[in-house]
């Protein structure tokens, strides 16, 4: 077939049809794919390239009153290896090394590492762990191991990076600082001061678009829908951290002395209801102690002997009775329906004031006084008691206060016996920090202020809140029975009968009142009869500055378990120390210019010692002390002889400094 | 219509009368891109370093709490009482006596 133009340009249709052909479905694809599908492949396209990020803020430090810290937010890092990334060449001989330094940092054996390592090797692990929770200078160390050292592609170094929660005191008020954690529902579980102020130290998540760029970085684009993150606040607690560390100290060593199950010390301030330290030590299986559960905060007790202090308050008020009157404490039990109340000591104390009945904590006479005092209308003792706040919980930002407990006649375990049980602090229920607010109301002459644990909110130097002392109650008593049982509070250690006297120093004063109450004593049985020892007071006597609590739950009864000898020396001790910590200060007027022969003396070796000598000066007729201080300061040394005034220099008068080694003066 | 894509292809906008114009704004649109290109580019080296610096922070702070941590517990009176009593020392039971002296102006 001859080729003509025409058969090539039918050739040449069918190609360009074919082409045409081709280009539409090509055309149909694309268009199916926008159009079509365009919604999941945009979303799907985006998803690996840009994304949206929640930026967690910074969460604010929690400080001590002086600052130190007591929570703060830190890096923590894990070191994985990756076998496969590494070369074999490198690997054998780095092995060694890098297993040996490895167990420098863990105290894992080197052979262990070394197993590890190469086990990796053999099955390929990339993602082999070997160290979790470093901190910043271990994970400096680990940078620079061997072989580790070439870094991610070539060491095989995999380092995660994550933040947590530090408390840089430790074991030291652990519980007291608290955590706060947020499980998947969005719900938190807060525990002392990190949850309670949580609101302040959390701060607000951002939002932010990013893109995906280069080596795993995200590069933040677009302008909408931008939130800032708010890094949280710093709180400023009121924890004294010297005071914790003692109260800590002290209460640890007491409870290790008598086996106790737990204890908790409470220290604050009185005029301003601020916490200056608060120990919890519980024993753990192992019989070691540590900062398990608020027990300050949380447990609700019978107070026992402490709650004396509440009757005697509530009946001088009452006018029931007078510090002075006369009770009858028989022979030392005193018996109400059923039921015999006991005096610690054996045969009773005869008839004695109920100011003494306090000092020595007599149970017959305190349960004889107030059961007849309000037998006919026990409504109004326990009216009073609530007038006192004894019955509301204080309202504490830390959660799970213990609720106490003052039953009403009518409620339901109310009896006959209630009122004589109530005076000696049975039949009521309290938690450590609501009696320590009590006594505190007394040192404070009535005026009842809120715990408090919180001073200041502050973001950088900025203050955004700052905290006032908060009264519950503006006078729970009158002055006068607040001096009354003050007296009494301070007879207790003073006075040799007092219960607490073992404890008194003459360096210092401290006042409070003991107690030992009885813990599961329904069932009878001597081998579950324990007991729960307190002291609760303030201290200087007057003045005071500092009101403190000290429970220990179930000593051993074998090693003791009175009030005074259980739970007294870490409140002596938190005394004494505070007491010695803090100098005495002495101020004097400056002293005028005196016109004796003293001052005239003084000025006579003033002028000298002034004077600029090349040449061994006179110092005859010198006193001894002035004449060697002159001459030792123009760098010769003196040897004296005798004392009193200088007679004779053993280098006279104008010899050159320069070649006079040393001197001697005769004294008389 | 057919005239409109013959032009285009024989590139006319480029070599016609009129075409310094037209070259002016390619010019500047080459401009902007390079710009753009270069600002992105930018933005991404911000985003490493930033990246880089809030390693550091990290790292410094890290070694800032480990430091002042060691300082505060070695600070607390438990711990020099311990160290200090192998020398034979101990915390005193009576507190420092100051001497403040009053200086009256006149």
């Amino acid at each position: 077939m001859p080729i003509t133009e025409k058969r090539i340009l039918k050739r040449l249709y069918v190609v360009a049809g074919g082409l045409f052909l081709f280009a539409g479905v090509v055309l149909f694809k694309l268009v199916s794919i926008q159009m079509v599908h365009g919604d999941k492949y945009k979303k799907l396209a985006m998803k690996r390239t840009e994304r949206m990020f929640t930026i967690a803020p910074n969460r604010g430090n929690l400080y001590s009153d002086d600052g130190s810290l007591l929570a703060t937010s830190v890096s923590r890092y894990t070191v994985r290896f990756d076998a496969v990334t590494v070369n074999d060449k490198d690997f054998e001989e780095h092995v060694k090394p890098l297993s040996e330094a490895l167990a420098k940092l863990t105290g894992k054996t080197s052979s262990h590492f070394q197993q590890l390592l190469r086990k990796a090797k053999v099955n390929k692990n990339r993602y082999t762990l070997l160290a979790r929770n470093l901190d910043y200078s271990d994970y400096m160390a680990v940078k620079d191991f061997p072989l580790l050292n070439m870094g991610p592609y070539k060491g095989g170094l995999i380092l995660e990076q994550k933040t947590v929660r530090e408390h840089p005191l430790g074991k030291i008020a652990e519980r007291s600082v608290g955590y706060e954690r947020k499980d998947e529902n969005g719900y938190y579980t807060r525990v002392g001061l990190e949850g309670a102020f949580g609101q302040y130290l959390r701060g607000v998540e951002g939002k932010r678009l990013k893109q995906k760029i280069a080596k795993g970085q995200w590069k933040p684009i677009g302008l909408d829908n931008i939130v800032e993150p708010k890094d949280g606040y710093d709180v400023y607690s009121t924890i004294d951290v010297n005071i914790q560390d003692i109260a800590h100290h002290a209460l640890l060593g007491q409870l290790e002395k008598y086996k106790a199950d737990h204890g908790t010390v409470i220290v604050m301030e009185t005029k301003t209801g601020e916490i200056k330290a608060m120990a919890n030590l519980g024993m753990t299986k192992d019989g070691k102690y540590y900062e398990r559960l608020n027990y300050a905060i949380g447990e609700s007790h019978e107070p026992g002997s402490t709650f004396k202090l509440m009757s005697i308050v509530a009946a001088l008020e009452d006018e029931v009775i007078d510090t002075s009157s006369v009770v009858d404490t028989e022979k030392g039990y005193w018996k109400i329906y059923k039921h015999r109340v006991k005096d610690s000591k054996p045969g009773g104390y005869g008839k004695i004031s109920m100011a003494k009945a306090f000092e020595v904590s007599s149970n017959t006479a305190f349960a004889k006084t107030i059961h007849n005092g309000y037998k006919e209308h026990p409504s109004k003792y326990v009216d009073r008691l609530l007038e006192m706040n004894l019955g509301t919980e204080l309202g504490l930002p830390i959660k799970g206060e213990g609720k106490p407990v003052i039953r009403s006649p009518g409620d339901k375990g109310w009896s006959g016996l209630s009122l004589a049980q109530m005076a000696y602090g049975y039949e009521v229920s309290m938690t450590p920090l609501q009696i320590l607010t009590f006594y505190n109301a007394i040192a404070n002459d009535g005026e009842m202020v809120k715990p408090r644990m919180i001073k200041e909110v502050k973001e950088w130097n900025r203050t955004v809140l700052r905290f006032k002392k908060d009264v519950i109650n503006p006078s729970i008593c009158s002055k006068e029975t607040a001096s009354k049982v003050k007296q009494l509070l301070k007879n207790v250690v003073e006075k040799e009968h007092g219960t607490g006297h073992r404890l008194y120093s003459p360096n210092f004063s401290m006042a409070g009142k003991t107690g030992t109450a009885q813990k599961n004593y329904v069932s009878k049985d001597p081998d579950k009869l324990k007991y729960i020892s307190t002291f609760a007071g303030y201290f200087p006597a007057e003045n005071p500055k500092y009101s403190c609590i000290v429970v220990i739950h179930e000593p051993d009864k074998g090693v003791g378990y009175y009030g005074a000898d259980v739970s007294g020396p870490v409140f002596k001790s938190i005394a004494q120390k505070v007491y010695a910590n803090n100098p005495l200060i002495d101020e004097v007027e400056f002293l005028k210019e005196s016109k004796g022969k003293w001052n005239k003396s003084h000025q006579d070796y003033f002028a000298e010692a002034q004077k600029k000598y090349n040449k061994v000066p006179n110092v005859k007729g010198m006193s001894g002390m002035d004449a060697i201080s002159i001459l030792e300061n123009l760098g010769i040394k003196v040897e004296v002889h005798g004392n009193g005034k200088v007679k004779r220099q053993s280098i006279s008068q104008g010899t050159d400094i320069d070649k006079v080694d040393k001197i001697v003066l005769e004294l008389s | 219509m057919k005239k409109g894509i013959l032009d285009v292809l024989k590139v006319k906008f480029l070599v016609s009368g009129d075409s310094p114009k037209n070259w002016l704004f390619i010019i500047f649109v080459s401009f902007l891109a390079t710009v753009m290109i270069g600002s992105s580019h930018n933005a991404d080296k911000k985003v490493h370093q930033i990246a880089a610096l809030n390693e550091e922070v990290k790292e410094l702070r890290s070694e800032f709490v480990d430091l002042r941590s060691d300082v505060q517990r070695l600070k607390l009176e438990s711990t020099i009482t311990k160290i200090v009593k192998e020398k034979g020392l101990k915390p005193s039971e009576t507190p420092p006596k100051k001497i403040k002296v009053k200086t009256s102006k006149d």
